[in-house]
């Protein structure tokens, strides 16, 4: 093939411009780190790139929604721990006062310590997280338990039976809140009741059987627990879960989206490289002219 | 043979050379200039009554009568030429469009963490922190800040690709006065190759700066073209004359009725429409009419399907002052949906609860799970599967321009380059070439004075005997 001037200039321009284009290329990759700027760079690795990052935004969200679930949980624990403690002392009041050593006086001190005791019980059933009531169900603006009187004559439970229902993984929704209604249930009755048997000076006969109804209240909020911790531990295993899965996600999106850093030095440096003998070549092809060899 | 003779013939030989010197500097000269070919003098022997040599006098036995720069022609392969045309046309063409998808592809700006699917993803997520704390006035908060973020996100990229068509359009009328620019050069170029060839000179350099304008011309548009017996070419743009001898036909942009706020190219004398099916307006009206407005409705079709299916769940729910009814998202389309003002105002009534109760979020949650949900009206696969075949599918098709754009820029390369190793100037060579012809003008010089000795030995030295 015939060479001439301005096909040597265009094949020159030509070359350097391909080598800088790449070099170009490598340096962005080194400087922002990322293989694929645009979609059309490498439209199937883009697309399972944003199938990966909304994969890792979604699970972010769902460490955060089991997250404050937990947090919810763990205040409604306490509160619970704070019943099992308040009606374990009612018992052993009752059983003191179920003897026939006691006087009237010790009973009416016993009464008082009861009613108390009724008013602390009630502060932990209307606990409160955030802007919630834990224990109303989904009427969570409102207290869930009401006292009429003071000495409190009657407690009654103004939520509902709704579930808090949020989504924990892909799959699964699960609630957080124990409804009080069946935490407590005749609970606070049973205690009014309690109460006031051991004011009016009744017998020791008489308070007896009030030991089982405190039982029935004691074995209700246990059993309360043990749920919660039964879901406890199943968000918690949800939140592992979704840890292990957000790590091989980043993992699967840096391969496809981040630029291997070794190979992208090792080609930065072959391109300087093939620009130089570029430069090089071209600058001795441009001296080589007949008319240094003429006279 | 007269003496005379010979010296015709030495001068003859000067003035040839001299012309082949005059050449190479010519060609020297313009070893850079883009469209130049380089230029040969053909040299051809004559015999006495200016006829070919071989034909009778060289049965005669005789020397002929010197040397005729005959004609200066330049060194031209009309079928490169024709290639070349051929496949600048799909650069240009795919060149333009992959410009345009680039641009239409920056309106999303996916994958990276400020595209549209981020804010998508953090839209979602507002909804289950809603979910999570229903009663929380700032849960509801960021949730109607996050969507009046995705809102303005989606219509800035509806922004962005209208702005972009405009931008085509633009480009479209401007390539109208482009061709007629090129058009009337081209017929002016006709008259003048005609007259200077009429007389039997070769209008090389006219001819240089016409083929440069074909190319150029074919880079715009689909082109096809003859040259005539009087020297002028014919130049058609699609199925329409362009130029005619020494006349072409106006090329204008008006308003095009089938395709509202566009300009379509037509030809001024008759309103034919301009049809082409290469080069880049081919390019240009292909994004213009196709991609685009395909990107947008695919936008629209986002934008409806989230305010419909958003706004559906929304309004059975109640707010947390027992508001219902409300919608979640306003608007048409992509170009103005927005969040609700009276959302914006008191997120409060933003409807999260079935039930009415604070605490109830069942609302919200079946919204934050749309996320999850195949829409029919999407085609049954979910907002997250749409947008991201519609980006990818866009990323496919730049990258498909990008690379046809890529392939047939190597093709143009090669050509230009064989046409270049056919036409171009190479200088070793053109030095060569003067070499060649400053040794033969010395040698004719050394004719001259070697019959001139000659003469002066016939007039000054012969017959003085007895003088």
């Amino acid at each position: 093939m015939r060479v001439t001037e301005s096909m040597r200039l265009t094949n020159h321009q030509r070359y350097l411009n391909e080598i800088a284009t790449k070099l170009d290329e490598t340096q962005r990759q080194l400087a922002n780190g990322r293989k694929i700027e645009r979609a059309s760079d490498d439209p199937t690795a883009a697309a399972v790139a944003l199938h990966y990052r909304r994969g890792i935004a979604y699970e972010a969200q769902m460490r955060r929604n089991i997250e404050s679930g937990i947090a919810f949980m763990n205040v409604t624990e306490a509160a619970l721990a704070g019943a099992t403690e308040t009606l374990q002392r009612i018992r052993e009041l009752t059983v003191q006062a179920a003897s026939d050593t006691l006087s009237p006086v010790d009973r009416e001190t016993i009464a008082r310590e009861v009613d108390q005791l009724i008013r602390h019980l009630v502060q932990i059933a209307n606990t409160e997280f955030g802007d919630a009531y834990i224990f109303s169900g989904t009427a969570t603006d409102t207290p869930a338990y009401a006292v009429t009187g003071d000495p409190p004559t009657a407690i009654t439970y103004q939520g509902d039976t709704g579930l808090r229902i949020r989504q924990i993984s892909r799959e699964a929704q699960a609630p957080v809140n124990l409804v009080g209604s069946q935490v407590f249930g005749s609970t606070f009755d049973d205690l009014i009741a309690l109460r006031d048997a051991l004011s009016s000076g009744a017998p020791a006969s008489a308070i007896e059987p009030y030991l089982s109804a405190i039982d029935a209240s004691l074995d209700r909020v246990l059993s309360a627990r043990a749920e919660l911790g039964a879901r406890i531990n199943r968000f918690e295993a949800a939140l592992q879960q979704s840890e292990t899965t957000d790590l091989n996600l980043q993992q699967l999106r840096s391969e496809v989206e981040d630029v291997d850093l070794a190979q992208a030095i090792v080609r930065l440096s072959s391109e300087e490289v093939a620009l130089q003998a570029a430069l090089g070549a071209i600058g001795r092809a441009a001296s080589l002219t007949l008319l240094d060899h003429l006279r | 043979m007269a003496l005379s003779i010979g010296l015709d013939t030495a001068v003859k030989a000067l003035r040839a050379h001299q012309l082949a010197v005059d050449v190479a500097a010519h060609n020297i000269a313009n070893a850079h200039s883009p469209g130049f070919s380089r230029q040969r003098v053909l040299l051809r022997p004559v015999g006495i009554d200016g006829s070919d040599h071989w034909t009778r006098d060289a049965f005669l036995g005789r020397p002929g009568y010197g040397v005729d720069a005959s004609e200066v022609r330049r060194v031209r392969d009309l079928f490169l030429d024709f290639q070349v045309r051929q496949t600048i046309g799909s650069r240009a063409q795919y060149a333009a469009l992959a410009n345009a998808l680039g641009t239409a592809e920056l309106a999303f700006d996916d994958p990276s963490d400020l595209g549209l699917s981020s804010a998508l993803a953090s839209f979602w997520n507002a909804w289950h922190d809603v979910v999570n704390e229903p009663e929380s006035k700032a849960a509801r908060t960021a949730l109607v800040h996050s969507a009046e973020t995705l809102a303005s996100r989606i219509r800035r990229a509806w922004d962005d690709l209208d702005a972009l068509r405009k931008d085509l359009n633009q480009q479209v009328t401007l390539a109208a006065q482009d061709i007629n620019a090129k058009a009337e050069e081209i017929a002016r170029l006709n008259l003048q190759i005609k007259q200077v060839e009429l007389n039997g000179d070769s209008a090389n350099d006219l001819r240089d700066r016409r083929d440069l304008l074909l190319d150029e011309l074919a880079e715009i548009a689909q082109i096809s073209y003859a040259e005539q017996g009087d020297s002028t070419v014919v130049v058609y743009l699609g199925n329409h004359e362009l130029v005619v001898g020494t006349e072409f036909r106006r090329v204008q942009a008006v308003p095009d009725a089938g395709n509202p706020g566009m300009a379509k190219l037509v030809f001024a004398a008759d309103g034919e429409d301009l049809a082409t099916a290469s080069g880049r307006l081919r390019g240009l009206l292909d994004a213009r009419d196709q991609a685009l407005p395909d990107l947008i409705a695919k936008l629209d079709t986002l934008a409806s399907a989230l305010r419909t299916e958003v706004n559906a769940l929304h309004q059975t729910g109640y707010g947390l002052d027992g508001s219902t009814g409300l919608d979640f998202f306003t608007g048409t389309g992509a170009r103005d949906i927005a969040v609700n003002g009276t959302l914006l105002a008191d997120p409060r009534k933003v409807a999260a609860s079935a039930s009415g109760a604070a605490g109830d979020a069942a609302i919200a949650l079946q919204i934050a799970n749309l996320q999850r949900s195949a829409v029919a009206s999407l085609g049954n696969v979910s907002f997250d599967d749409f947008y991201a075949s519609l980006v990818t599918v866009l990323g496919a098709d730049t990258a498909r321009a990008e690379g046809l754009a890529q392939s047939s820029e190597r093709l143009v390369s090669h050509l230009e380059a064989m046409r270049q190793s056919v036409s171009g100037v190479n200088i070793d060579e053109e030095v060569t070439n003067l070499a060649a012809s400053q040794r033969a003008y010395e040698a004719a010089a050394r004719v001259i004075t070697a019959i001139d000795e000659m003469l002066d030995v016939l007039i000054n030295r012969t017959g003085i005997t007895g003088r």
